[in-house]
């Protein structure tokens, strides 16, 4: 019995000190790049096409379908330039996992959204590259892919590029760097792949650049000039390398009022956008505000460059005011007075953490005020 | 290849280590376990835990498969074979074989009449149990001594230590009876006692009968490697291991530690006690005698089962009693070797791994698959180019050689074999003493029931996956999860493909018809040189 009891204890000692020794590993451990990623990529992008042709052969597309209207637009890049409709959209923080929540709350508003939103960051990571999945899935969905496209210059690889600028250095005048071609490499396996995609995408480069307060990419660490410049680059790298499925966003914050310093010219926009959302109460900065007042007070200025606007995120909290009442004033607004307006995403992110300490709900799946108010209103559009 | 190239009962031996073979290997070592770092600073990584239960259960299943190629490439770094001495004249010599009740008496003759013609001086002594006045017989026809050793614990060593008892030679050459050695056996292996410090002297085992079946060639590929490269590593590590057959003994060594060890891994135990004693050994990678592989499944998977018991009593029992006796390189060599039927656990595992994710929807980790392969990918071809250029110190390389798939398949297919000895092994069961049998038995083994489940349930998976896919799963899920499910389809594939092969060779055994491969041997044509 004893020499059970010793041999049990021995196993389970080995198996103990393993555990310890991987979690050390682990816990310790950082992140690289490998050489054959491309190839594997391409593989496994090529399974889910045939699988999806395959499979949709006896299936009756029933998203697509929904949506065959659409399909002259994202078929035709000039028809977004002066878009005869209002589009919708939807970004839900768990696409990466699944879209059902996005299924989930089309449902509930007896809606299918033309486009689904994603944001992505610039970096050495394999999801840093062009999310030829979800853009593929979208599109199989019947939708187009609009892209946030967050050029955040402290995760690429250094011992990749050593020729990069140190991380606690490189967002200083970073955007400089980016119009310089300094970071030509990222956009050179991008601007292929986006390419090798083919469909049309949304893409909004570089969001908010006019506010100092959030993103590294905004004017406390670049001169608005080199922000042009950049944006400049990104766009005309795109041409030059023939890749024409881009409409461009530029998306400025409102509030700032100083967009024209930031604007790149005609040519290279194709359209606006504009983030929407009301926070509430929530923060010591923050106080109910209606959709006149985050949008409505700018529009004037916004449709001054005669292009179409996209509200890119819009959404309302619960908290400090009356949120079904929010949306039904906004969207009852849009197509009355706002006419610019052609596409309204909504941001259906039930776990904020970007902005305050706690994390933000701006979820409206199962706020069946807020849902009843919001079908209401698209019911008189 | 030419007849000769091919002819089994041609003296062999492997070829010379040379200082060009050496480097050549000391740079596939290194870009190996470059290889190996490279995978670890992957894997390691805090954002791959997804589960973290399992995800510590498959990096110990994944690093144990390493750890374990690991030491085998650093055996491979002392590879040795030892210099031919011719012995001195006069020594005294016994050679023992045991006959057990149920070994059939045609083999026997055989193998007694080629111990007669063994060249160098020895007595011949027949340890025979079987209450069968017909082996006196025999062994009295081909002038062996006959002992009649009924009723000792412990199976053959037990037979074997009276015997030491009613002998007085010097040496002793332990012959499995379904070895039929070559004349010049004893002239090939004595030598090396002139150092006295040398207690045993160990060959490599060949088989004649692998032509039999699949499970035969696959049972004698899994040895080719090991009487070769890898027994000639642990020779230059000092760590050499008694195989029981075709093994010369130094009487004073086994004296020394009270007679040959007793117990399923007797041979394991007893050159670990010689060496803990301070005798060093020899391992020579010639063949001076071929003998049988187990032919059918059920008799292979019986085999197995009883070293995996065996090789965990050592582990638990003897290597904890004598570990501070041995030195560095006998401590690591035995610790793996005693615990190599660990793979059944870790195989377990693996299979079990997609069969979690169709099920309950349960992964491991966030490795995407690609990433796994991108690399995972050097670690493999290296020990595939390792393995073959090992394959240069095969003891018959023109019929050796190969990448020996019969056997990775045999390997694989044991899994529950190896699970159970395992099982045992932890919770301290014995399972009695099992002869390897020496013909076919034939009939379906039971040892395949696990792994037509196995297949049985795969194939259950595959339709509800196929069925889910095209005709449930809704739209807009299919393109998000595609290469997961389809990456682990074929992951499962992988070891179904195994499974099947140890399916075959199961139902392949069922009409294996009994034969005597022993009687087709003529002894007056064994052993000839090249």
């Amino acid at each position: 019995m004893k020499r059970t009891i010793k041999r049990f204890l021995s196993t389970t000692s080995a198996i103990i000190l393993g555990v310890i020794i991987i979690l050390l590993l682990t816990f310790a451990g950082n992140k690289s790049n490998g050489p054959l990623e491309d190839l594997f990529i391409k593989i496994s992008n090529q399974v889910i096409n045939v699988e999806n042709k395959i499979v949709m052969l006896k299936r009756r597309p029933v998203r697509k379908k929904a949506l065959s209207w659409f399909d002259k637009y994202r078929e035709n890049k000039s028809l977004f330039s002066h878009p005869d409709t209002i589009f919708t959209g939807i970004y839900d923080n768990h696409y990466k996992k699944s879209f059902d929540n996005i299924i989930t709350l089309e449902k509930s508003l007896n809606l299918t959204v033309q486009f689904i939103h994603i944001y992505t960051a610039w970096g050495s990571n394999t999801e840093q590259r062009f999310p030829y999945r979800y853009a593929k899935a979208i599109y199989n969905l019947g939708s187009t892919p609009f892209i946030t496209w967050e050029p955040w210059l402290n995760d690429f690889d250094r011992d990749e590029h050593p020729e990069l600028p140190d991380k606690a250095k490189c967002n200083k005048n970073g955007l400089k760097a980016i119009a310089n071609g300094t970071y030509d490499f990222y956009l050179e396996k991008w601007a292929e792949d986006v390419k090798r995609f083919g469909e049309i995408i949304f893409i909004r480069f570089a969001h908010e650049m006019n506010d100092p307060y959030r993103y590294p990419w905004g004017p406390q660490n670049n001169n608005p000039k080199d922000f042009i410049a950049a944006w400049r680059h990104v766009v005309d790298y795109f041409k030059k390398a023939k890749v024409d499925n881009v409409v461009w966003v530029w998306s400025p914050h409102p509030a700032y009022k100083n967009y024209n310093d930031f604007y790149p010219g005609n040519d290279y926009v194709d359209w606006i956008g504009v983030g929407c959302l009301n926070y509430g109460n929530v923060a010591s900065w923050s106080r109910w505000w209606t959709f006149k007042d985050i949008f409505g007070n700018y529009y004037e200025m916004l449709s001054s460059f005669d292009k179409p606007i996209a509200i890119t995120e819009f959404s309302s909290l619960s908290v400090g005011g009356n949120r079904s009442k929010w949306y039904e004033d906004a969207l009852t607004d849009i197509p009355q007075k706002y006419l610019a307006v052609k596409a309204i995403m909504f941001f259906n992110d039930s776990q904020d953490n970007t902005t305050t300490y706690k994390s933000l709900n701006w979820s409206i799946i199962g706020d069946t005020l807020t849902v009843n108010a919001i079908k209401r209103s698209f019911d008189k559009w | 290849m030419r007849k000769k190239d091919k002819n089994l009962w041609i003296y062999r031996e492997a070829k010379q280590v040379t200082k060009k073979d050496k480097f050549i290997y000391s740079v596939l070592f290194v870009a190996g376990i470059l290889s190996i770092i490279r995978f670890g600073e992957w894997w390691f990584r805090a954002e791959h835990v997804r589960s973290l239960f399992l995800y510590i259960l498959l990096s110990m299943t994944i690093w144990y498969g390493i750890i374990r190629i690991v030491l085998i490439w650093v055996n491979y770094l002392k590879i040795k074979k030892p210099e031919t001495k011719t012995p001195v004249k006069g020594l005294s010599v016994a050679i023992f074989t045991t006959s057990s009740p149920g070994e059939p008496l045609s083999m026997f003759e055989k193998t007694l009449a080629a111990c007669a013609k063994i060249k160098y001086p020895h007595t011949t002594y027949l340890l025979d149990d079987t209450q069968d006045i017909r082996f006196k017989e025999v062994a009295e026809k081909n002038g062996a001594v006959w002992f009649e050793l009924v009723g000792l614990p412990g199976a053959k060593a037990g037979k074997v230590n009276k015997a030491l008892e009613m002998t007085k030679e010097d040496f002793i050459l332990i012959l499995d009876p379904d070895h039929i050695p070559f004349p010049d056996f004893l002239d090939k292996t004595l030598g090396y006692f002139e150092d006295e410090k040398i207690g045993f002297v160990q060959v490599s085992q060949a088989y004649y009968n692998q032509y039999r079946s699949f499970t035969a060639k696959g049972a004698a590929e899994q040895t080719y490697t090991f009487y070769g490269p890898t027994m000639m590593g642990l020779y230059g590590h000092e760590s050499n291991v008694a195989i029981g057959a075709n093994c010369v003994f130094r009487r004073k060594a086994l004296e020394s530690i009270g007679g040959h060890g007793i117990g399923l891994a007797e041979d394991l135990i007893t050159a670990i006690r010689l060496h803990a004693a301070g005798w060093k050994s020899v391992f020579s990678p010639i063949i001076v005698s071929r003998g049988l592989v187990p032919e059918d499944f059920g008799s292979f998977c019986k085999q197995q089962l009883k070293w995996s018991r065996g090789l965990f009593e050592v582990l638990f029992a003897e290597l904890p009693r004598l570990f501070k006796k041995l030195n560095f390189w006998q401590r690591i060599s035995y610790l793996s070797i005693s615990s190599y039927y660990i793979v059944g656990v870790t195989t377990f595992f693996y299979i079990l791994l997609p069969f979690l994710f169709f099920w309950a929807d349960i992964l491991p980790t966030n490795m995407p698959f690609n990433e796994f392969i991108i690399y995972g990918a050097p670690i493999i071809i290296i020990a595939i180019i390792i393995y073959l250029f090992v394959q240069r110190w095969l003891c018959h390389p023109e019929k050796e050689r190969g990448i020996h798939w019969r056997g990775m398949i045999l390997k694989f297919a044991s899994w529950p074999v190896f699970f159970l000895g395992a099982l045992l092994g932890v919770v301290n069961a014995e399972i009695p003493y099992i002869p390897t049998a020496k013909k076919a038995v034939s009939g379906l083994s039971p040892y395949v029931r696990p792994l037509i489940f196995q297949v049985i349930i795969f194939i259950l998976t595959l339709t509800y996956v196929f069925y889910n896919r095209i005709f449930l799963l809704p739209e807009w899920q299919l393109d998000l999860t595609s290469e997961q499910v389809w990456g682990m389809v074929g992951f499962s594939s992988l070891s179904i493909i195994m499974i099947l092969g140890g399916i075959y060779a199961a139902f392949e055994s069922r009409n294996l018809k009994p034969e005597e491969p022993w009687e087709k041997i003529k002894i007056n044509e064994i052993g000839r040189k090249l």
